[in-house]
């Protein structure tokens, strides 16, 4: 490649970055404001919220190693949010304080979720308080991409107007993979937009049925409801034994209408199967439970999942018995979920497989089937059903959940599933500013020892390489707009944040770039003092350093990409930071110094020992002028 | 004329250090450091910052004044109930409850950390109940040190598998070698010392990880070409080859270390000189510690210990007896040596065998690749001869 071609890419380089520091997704206000890198927790201060732990065995304070092991989890779990370096630490006993760089954040998914329970999938129905009773829908039975079988068959899937949520497919094989050959088609969906519609009817009132013993305090609550709701409207919902029809029954969805109007927490009280069969009680309404609501493994529940409401089983599975949960990449290359379970857990989980997969007592509603015919399973977390597969099989070893995943869904399943393990739900508390911890004064230092640093460096450059000391500096000014560009977009774009840890990283690679200077003119020296013209040596050295210098980066490059993957934290950042850097001196190095010396070479200056520096590697030339004064000069 | 002799010499690449030579030294002198750093590990543990221990926090009202001025209240406070414990970070957290300062310090007890909230409380002019004093756990939780030891492995795992595919299993053992010499001498000097160690500090002391090997492999490339058919000639050992690939890229590493330490120095220098303490020293210190050790490593072990493995290989041994022998014998007067008589060492080498070696070294076959004609060599021949006499053995 001719040097100038080599040029006029780097200045491709350089336009296409800056026009999306100043034009990309995300760029907003003045010149100024565009141009301003996403700074750390420790420089411009951000969000902070608390959330409150309770252990959801007494109620009492969680034990440390469980707030720890939940800490460890809100940080990956954080951290997954890009490579900004958030801060995660315990206060207290029960307190776990998260902190994020940037003000006003919304952090209010971070410490979400909690409990989490097995349980079979009994009967399903469209939960949008919409009129229609469940119907097949084809619209959602297509199946998600990879899936085998065609779908969309016998099995009705209770929808509203559907809009099929591709993570919500799913189906629980045995790993490696035992029984799971079919497809499933996704589980059921619902637009869930609530639009109780209201048609009289008359509905005969039958006696309550409320099947299981509650405690006296839940009973209480129950009858306020009672009579919020009103005695008509009570005895019609405890008379229900299926998802009332309201389209049918016109004058039933009027008796039931108050149950719309019924606060979350007020629902919380109702019988599971009252939950369930009140077509007026919506999604919307459920989701919103207080946390903890269906928490009680030995209680029937109702949970939502993308719209539609579910009557759920009994947790014969509990958080508790999971072991692990990691994303992995199966043989066909798509994401999985991977369940490991405690001894007693795996005992637990098999039963539940082999019920749900023989469908014994048939248990499960047709309307609850998957599209194998065969039971579905819940993985609930808190209020909400996180995914509910499919059983393929009876599973007596480690489980995967299959589905359309990508590396993030897994990977926040995953997550979940861990997170819900732990014995311990949490309440958020309202979210903080704070400031900045080092602030002002240490941003200025920063920059100030930056400056410095490189002054040192250049001096030294100029003092040693004469001329080439030009050359030098003139790529340092390139890789710091590079980087700078890089960090601008790199903030937005995946929340890459400069702490001054970061800036400090960046000011010793930039020495460390002008190293593979030092390599280069090393060289370069070699060459000339073996009797090569400048002409010829340029070339040469370059092909003999490019080698080393290559070799060297990749060392950097390697360690940067391994501390990436693995680490996490602050680690994770840092490692970031070096493989940029390390990039940008690659591409420096060779689109700019190599076609820059290039063309120095074809200069007479080139030759002079006072110009290049390079000159006084022959010795016998120099030796009247040159010796006397050299040595003083390196012994600088 | 042997100071500015020596520093010519060097920029030429012709110092003639014998390193190689003495490498029972080295050798020694590493598995002293190795084994005082090890021992201190043990004995002194080190010294953990706040990140990894843990602490204590406190919020006072925003309302006692500025955040400096809280901070300097409750540093004295802190001074007087529990000596040696200060505040790290200082916070301003806003919200609807209304503006707080928090601050985050040492670990204290219970009695301490009482006893400091009554002192500031007095301070302020506020009730003690006003301020609210809890613990805090690390931030930098055991899980992110693990894991980045983790990747430490894995690192040393992939980069020995580089190693050995572009160079060769012995010097993929030296340079890991030396890499962990490097990584245990830094930590042995915090410990030893003392400083703390922070998360700045960990990040640096990754960052040496590719400074470090960085140094070697730069120096085995050359050890690499210098040695490359070696067994093909009699002229040099493979000890004496790497010595001088070591003396020819003496000078590129010095400037490596020169150029890399320059920025780090001047973050040490307003690190600790400008604010005292805190990202900036923390970081600037291990890069300073680290790097000047890696500089010493790459130098004095990597390839010292190389050539002690290379030894073991038959050929290679084989070869140097073979070269030995026939050095003796043109000493006998037996054999007339191929290249023009060799002045004998000048006063400005150390005296010893191994010193003879090294001077040996240089001068025949200074390139065995063979691409520059003998006559380049010969064309110069008092080239530098008017003020050194020991030049010309070189050229």
């Amino acid at each position: 490649m001719r040097p100038g071609r080599q040029l006029a890419v780097l200045g491709f380089i350089f336009v296409v970055l800056y026009l999306l520091v100043f034009f990309s997704g995300g760029a907003s206000g003045g010149w100024k404001d565009r141009l301003e890198p996403r700074l750390g927790l420790d420089l411009i201060g951000g969000t902070r919220m608390t959330l409150e732990a309770t252990n959801t065995v007494d109620g009492k304070p969680p034990t440390a190693e469980n707030l720890e092991e939940a800490r460890q989890i809100i940080e990956s779990r954080v951290n997954a949010y890009g490579v900004a370096e958030a801060e995660v630490v315990t206060e207290g006993n029960r307190n776990i304080v998260i902190s994020l760089p940037g003000q006003n954040r919304d952090l209010t998914d971070v410490g979400e979720a909690a409990e989490l329970r097995f349980r079979k999938v009994l009967k399903a129905a469209d939960g949008s308080g919409a009129a229609a009773a469940p119907a097949p829908s084809p619209s959602v039975s297509a199946a998600p991409p990879g899936s085998v079988k065609p779908s969309g068959s016998a099995s009705p899937k209770p929808s509203g107007s559907a809009s099929p949520k591709a993570s919500a497919s799913a189906k629980v094989t045995a790993s490696p993979s035992a029984g799971g050959q079919g497809g499933m088609a996704p589980a059921p969906s619902a637009s869930a937009t609530p639009t109780p519609s209201a048609s009289p009817s008359a509905a005969a009132p039958s006696p309550s049925a409320s099947a299981e013993p509650v405690p006296q305090s839940i009973e209480q609550q129950r009858q306020a409801v009672q009579q919020k709701v009103g005695a008509a409207a009570w005895a019609a919902a405890s008379g229900l034994q299926a998802p009332a029809d309201l389209t049918a029954d016109p004058s039933l969805a009027d008796k039931l209408k108050p149950f719309g109007t019924l606060s979350p927490q007020e629902i919380a009280v109702l019988t599971p199967e009252m939950q369930f069969n009140v077509p007026t009680i919506t999604c919307a309404q459920l989701d919103k439970r207080p946390a903890g609501s269906i928490k009680d493994p030995k209680q029937k529940a109702v949970a939502c999942e993308a719209g539609a409401k579910n009557l759920l089983d009994v947790a014969k599975v509990e958080g508790t018995d999971v072991k692990n949960a990691s994303a992995q990449l199966d043989q066909t290359s798509s994401w999985v979920v991977s369940l490991n379970f405690t001894g007693g857990g795996q005992e637990k989980w098999t039963a539940l497989t082999r019920e749900s997969f023989n469908n014994e007592g048939q248990a499960c509603d047709q309307t609850a089937l998957g599209q194998d015919g065969k039971c579905r399973v819940a993985v609930v977390l808190d209020n909400k059903i996180v995914s509910s597969p499919e059983i393929q099989g009876v599973l007596t070893g480690d489980s995967q959940i299959t589905g359309s995943f990508d590396n993030k869904s897994a990977n926040a399943l995953a997550s979940q599933l861990r997170y819900g393990a732990l014995p311990v739900t949490f309440e958020p508390q309202e979210s903080q500013n704070v400031t900045a911890t080092l602030g002002d004064s240490h941003l200025k230092a920063g920059l100030l020892a930056a400056g410095i640093g490189m002054l040192l460096v250049i001096i030294y450059s100029f003092f040693y390489y004469r001329l080439l000391g030009s050359v030098i500096f003139l790529s340092l000014v390139l890789s710091a707009l590079l980087v700078f560009g890089a960090l601008v977009v790199l903030g937005r774009s995946i929340g890459f944040t400069l702490t001054l840890a970061g800036i400090a990283g960046m000011i010793v690679s930039l020495g460390v770039a002008a190293d593979s200077f030092v390599i280069y003119f090393e060289r370069l020296k070699d060459e000339i003092r073996e009797g090569r013209s400048p002409r010829s040596a340029v070339p040469r050295a370059w092909i003999r350093a490019r080698r080393t210098i290559i070799s060297a980066n990749a060392i950097t490059l390697m360690s940067a990409v391994v501390l990436y993957i693995v680490s996490v934290g602050a680690v994770k950042g840092f490692a970031f930071a070096l493989g940029l850097a390390t990039v940008l001196d690659l591409v420096v190095v060779f689109l700019f110094r190599h076609p820059i010396m290039t063309m120095f070479a074809r200069t007479r200056a080139f030759l002079s020992p006072r110009v290049s520096g390079l000159g006084r590697a022959l010795p016998a030339r120099s030796a009247e002028s040159g010796t006397a004064r050299n040595p003083r000069v390196k012994e600088a | 004329m042997a100071k500015s002799g020596l520093a010519a010499r060097l920029y030429r690449g012709e110092a003639d250090l014998n390193i190689v030579g003495k490498r029972k030294l080295w050798f020694g002198v590493a598995g002293a450091l190795v084994l005082i750093a090890v021992l201190s590990f043990a004995f002194n543990g080190f010294k953990l910052g706040i990140e990894f221990a843990g602490g204590n926090s406190f919020q006072v009202p925003a309302s006692v004044g500025t955040l400096d001025r809280a901070e300097t209240v409750v540093d004295d406070a802190l001074a007087k109930e529990a000596p040696g414990v200060e505040v790290v970070t200082a916070q301003k957290v806003g919200g609807a409850g209304g503006e707080t300062y928090e601050m985050r310090t040492g670990q204290l007890s219970q009695e301490q950390a009482n006893a400091a909230k009554t002192a500031m409380a007095q301070e302020f002019g506020i009730q003690a109940d006003q301020i609210s004093g809890s613990q805090v756990s690390e931030a930098w939780g055991s899980q992110v040190t693990s894991r980045a030891f983790l990747g430490l492995l894995i690192f040393l795992a992939v980069v020995s598998i580089y190693l050995v595919l572009r160079f060769e299993w012995r010097m993929a053992v030296a340079a890991i070698v030396s890499l962990l010499t490097n990584l245990v001498l830094t930590s042995g000097i915090y410990s030893l010392v003392g400083f703390e160690v922070t998360p700045s500090t960990i990040i640096g002391f990754l960052t040496i990880l590719g400074f470090a090997l960085y140094d070697v492999v730069v120096v085995f490339d050359k050890v690499q070409e210098n040695t490359r058919g070696i067994t093909a000639n009699n002229n040099l050992t493979y000890g004496e080859a790497s010595n001088l690939a070591l003396n020819q890229s003496l000078m590129r590493s010095l400037n490596t270390s020169v150029v890399a330490l320059l920025p780090v120095g001047g973050l040490l220098f307003i690190g600790a000189g400008l604010l005292g303490a805190g990202t900036l020293k923390d970081l600037g210190l291990v890069l300073f510690v680290g790097m000047a050790v890696a500089f010493l490593t790459s130098i004095l072990l990597a390839t010292p210990l190389l050539v002690l493995l290379k030894n073991q290989d038959p050929r290679i041994s084989a070869h140097n007896k073979r070269v030995l022998s026939r050095r003796a014998a043109v000493a006998r007067g037996e054999v007339t040596p191929k290249g023009a008589p060799r002045p004998a060492p000048t006063g400005d080498q150390p005296v010893d065998p191994d010193a003879a070696l090294a001077g040996v070294a240089p001068k025949v076959g200074a390139r065995p690749t063979g691409k520059r004609p003998s006559g380049a060599r010969g064309g110069r021949p008092g080239g530098g001869g008017g003020n050194r006499p020991g030049g010309a053995k070189r050229r």
